[in-house]
């Protein structure tokens, strides 16, 4: 009986560490291809899983034709994005601040978006997979759940392949680097940006998608998943997948053994607790490898 | 220059002075919340502005002025003044003990630690119930008095909380410019430098961020008398946020920004109302317009519009 209670508390800690470490992915990939800290991923992600539970639910689309489309719109609001204001803010030189007001504000407009198209009620998507529940080491496991935790370590493998080994990869680093060295060598610094939030875009909305079988989608859950994405990001370092999964499992894990502990209603306070002391004696993130100083 | 910024300062604040009592009373009292957030935005801006520092976690030092109103003037029973001065210490206290560590972070961990500040003390005053009442919050925290004068209506708290700001922003301009603002701006544009100088930059960052808190928690107490009912739902992630809008919004580096700012933030989504619903999508689209038509904020908005008035009248 220990061990089931145990067990499951670390499978459910390691599934909500996945969970956060899918959007710090979001986060990592925009911070080291714009170098912008971006509070509007979450909402990506609900976007995805909105349009996703509209197809699926509501219009009765196959789930795969529905989760590419899904995946779509947020490549598609991060291209607008970009090409709508972000490009100005960069042409104006903008100070650091006016982009995190900026995404601020983008992460206001489509909360209150979604709250007026799609109503205050939470949603939920069906898992993938038929369902199935298995027992390991006396806990219940969803098959849900390995469907989670297989698809974030595969793109998180696939996120740094992307970034040391493709030419697409490193164009998008250099770009963020050094635009002018970049620009000087024949790469379109202007387009690797707006790949960059296309990425996040998709990204986001992959995780929305993964999270929302798990997490009812409604206009409230944007800027809770980006404050832990944004934690396990910079646990992780800020710029690279491997960090972020560190840094969810991290505070995942963290999570569940106050909650066996204690009670969840200090779970966020140990939790950040934890962070704030993890950000002072650990100042280059878990895995000791900080994009740059301070991120 | 000088004496035409003087000339509009005066102009301005004649028109704070005369106008209200014309106003109704719904605008009276966005009045009354644009002195109150401006109170705790400027210490914010004073952070952002001066030390390059963006506070996520205002609202823990606001909720700190208004719990210690409420517990003092409800709960103990004893004079206003009570309210705002434990309020203050402890602000103060909490703001140098948490400051100290905290503030050797930089860029966005510190952003990111003064947001999970924020998110650590929303939790533990929900859960103190025992001190904070929770969710079901103080009710009854009497009007305030002053020598005799009770500051019942919006428009006398108006007057009592546009002073308390003006006061705030007397000691803020002075402070930018006596010798500490001097050394906290070379911190801020050449830290290295500054340092070989012998400027100790953590006991100057951990001071500006007491008196921010201070600012913050002052805020609070009014922000407790005016309502006379404060609960947790007061004091969440948004309220941070908003408080980081504020400066931002007018433009971090200059103190009339912070006035400004607190004004939109609380008058545009009063006049966004009458569109229903729509009117928090319409908000954010404003705040994201805003930011791109005008990167340095709405002072630095005004500023360049005044250059092309200018440049226009002369050609």
């Amino acid at each position: 009986m220990l061990l089931g209670l145990v067990s499951q508390s670390l499978l459910s800690g390691v599934t909500n560490g996945l969970i956060y470490a899918l959007v710090g992915f979001g986060i990592a990939a925009i911070f080291r291809g714009a170098h912008i800290a971006n509070v509007m991923q979450g909402e990506f992600s609900v976007v995805g899983a909105v349009v996703v539970d509209v197809l699926l639910v509501q219009i009765g689309m196959p789930y795969w034709a529905a989760a590419i489309i899904g995946c779509l719109s947020g490549a598609a609001l991060g291209a607008l994005i970009d090409v709508v204001f972000i490009r100005r803010l960069v042409a104006q030189k903008a100070p650091d601040d006016s982009y995190l007001l900026f995404t601020i504000g983008v992460s206001i407009t489509i909360s209150a978006a979604v709250l007026f198209l799609f109503g205050r009620e939470g949603h939920l998507l069906p898992p993938i997979g038929s369902g199935q529940i298995f027992i390991v080491l006396d806990a219940v496991v969803q098959e849900h759940a390995l469907w989670l935790i297989g698809i974030s370590v595969i793109l998180m493998f696939a996120l740094r392949y992307f970034y040391r080994r493709t030419t697409l990869g490193m164009r998008m680093s250099a770009a963020a680097i050094d635009p002018d060295g970049a620009a000087t060598i024949g790469i379109d610094v202007r387009a690797m940006r707006t790949l960059t939030f296309v990425l996040g875009g998709v990204l986001g909305a992959i995780a929305g998608i993964l999270i929302t079988p798990i997490i009812p989608v409604s206009y409230m859950v944007g800027l809770p998943l980006t404050l832990k994405g944004f934690s396990a990001a910079i646990l992780g370092g800020l710029t690279n997948p491997l960090g972020a999964v560190a840094g969810g499992l991290v505070i995942g894990i963290l999570e569940a053994l106050v909650v066996m502990q204690m009670s969840s209603a200090y779970k966020d306070v140990v939790t950040f607790s934890g962070l704030i002391l993890i950000m002072i004696f650990m100042p280059r993130g878990l895995l000791g490898r900080a994009g740059r100083a301070g991120g | 220059m000088a004496t035409r910024s003087i000339v509009i300062l005066v102009i301005i604040a004649a028109i704070a002075l005369a106008v209200p009592p014309f106003l109704p009373r719904s605008v009276v009292d966005l009045l009354v919340f644009s002195c109150i957030y401006s109170i705790a935005g400027l210490g914010v801006g004073l952070l952002l502005g001066q030390c390059g520092i963006a506070n996520l976690g205002q609202s823990v030092f606001y909720a700190l002025g208004a719990y210690a109103t409420a517990y003092m003037t409800v709960t103990l029973g004893v004079g206003a003044a009570w309210g705002f001065l434990t309020g203050v210490i402890l602000s103060g206290l909490i703001a140098l003990v948490i400051g100290w560590p905290v503030l050797r972070l930089t860029g966005h961990f510190l952003a990111l630690a003064t947001l999970a500040l924020g998110i650590v003390a929303n939790a533990l005053f929900y859960e103190w119930d025992w001190l904070t009442h929770g969710s079901l919050g103080f009710g009854g925290i009497p009007k305030l008095n002053i020598f005799g004068l009770v500051i019942d209506t919006p428009l006398r708290f108006y007057y009592l909380a546009g002073a308390v700001l003006a006061l705030c922003l007397l000691a803020s301009a002075n402070l930018i410019g006596s010798r500490t603002g001097l050394m906290l701006r070379a911190m801020r544009d050449a830290p290295e430098a500054a340092k070989s100088l012998g400027v100790n930059a953590q006991w100057l960052r951990t001071r500006i961020f007491i008196l921010s808190a201070i600012f913050g928690s002052i805020a609070g107490s009014l922000f407790a008398h005016y309502g006379s009912f404060v609960n947790v739902q007061s004091f969440g992630i948004e309220k941070a946020i908003a408080f980081l809008i504020i400066p931002v919004l007018g433009g971090a580096t200059s103190l009339p920004g912070v006035v400004i700012g607190a004004l939109f933030t609380t008058l545009v989504p009063e006049m966004l109302t009458r569109f229903g619903d729509l009117h928090q999508v319409l908000f954010g689209l404003t705040l994201m317009a805003t930011v791109v038509l005008m990167p340095s904020g709405l002072m630095g908005g005004l500023a360049s519009l005044s250059r092309y008035m200018t440049a226009r009248g002369r050609a």
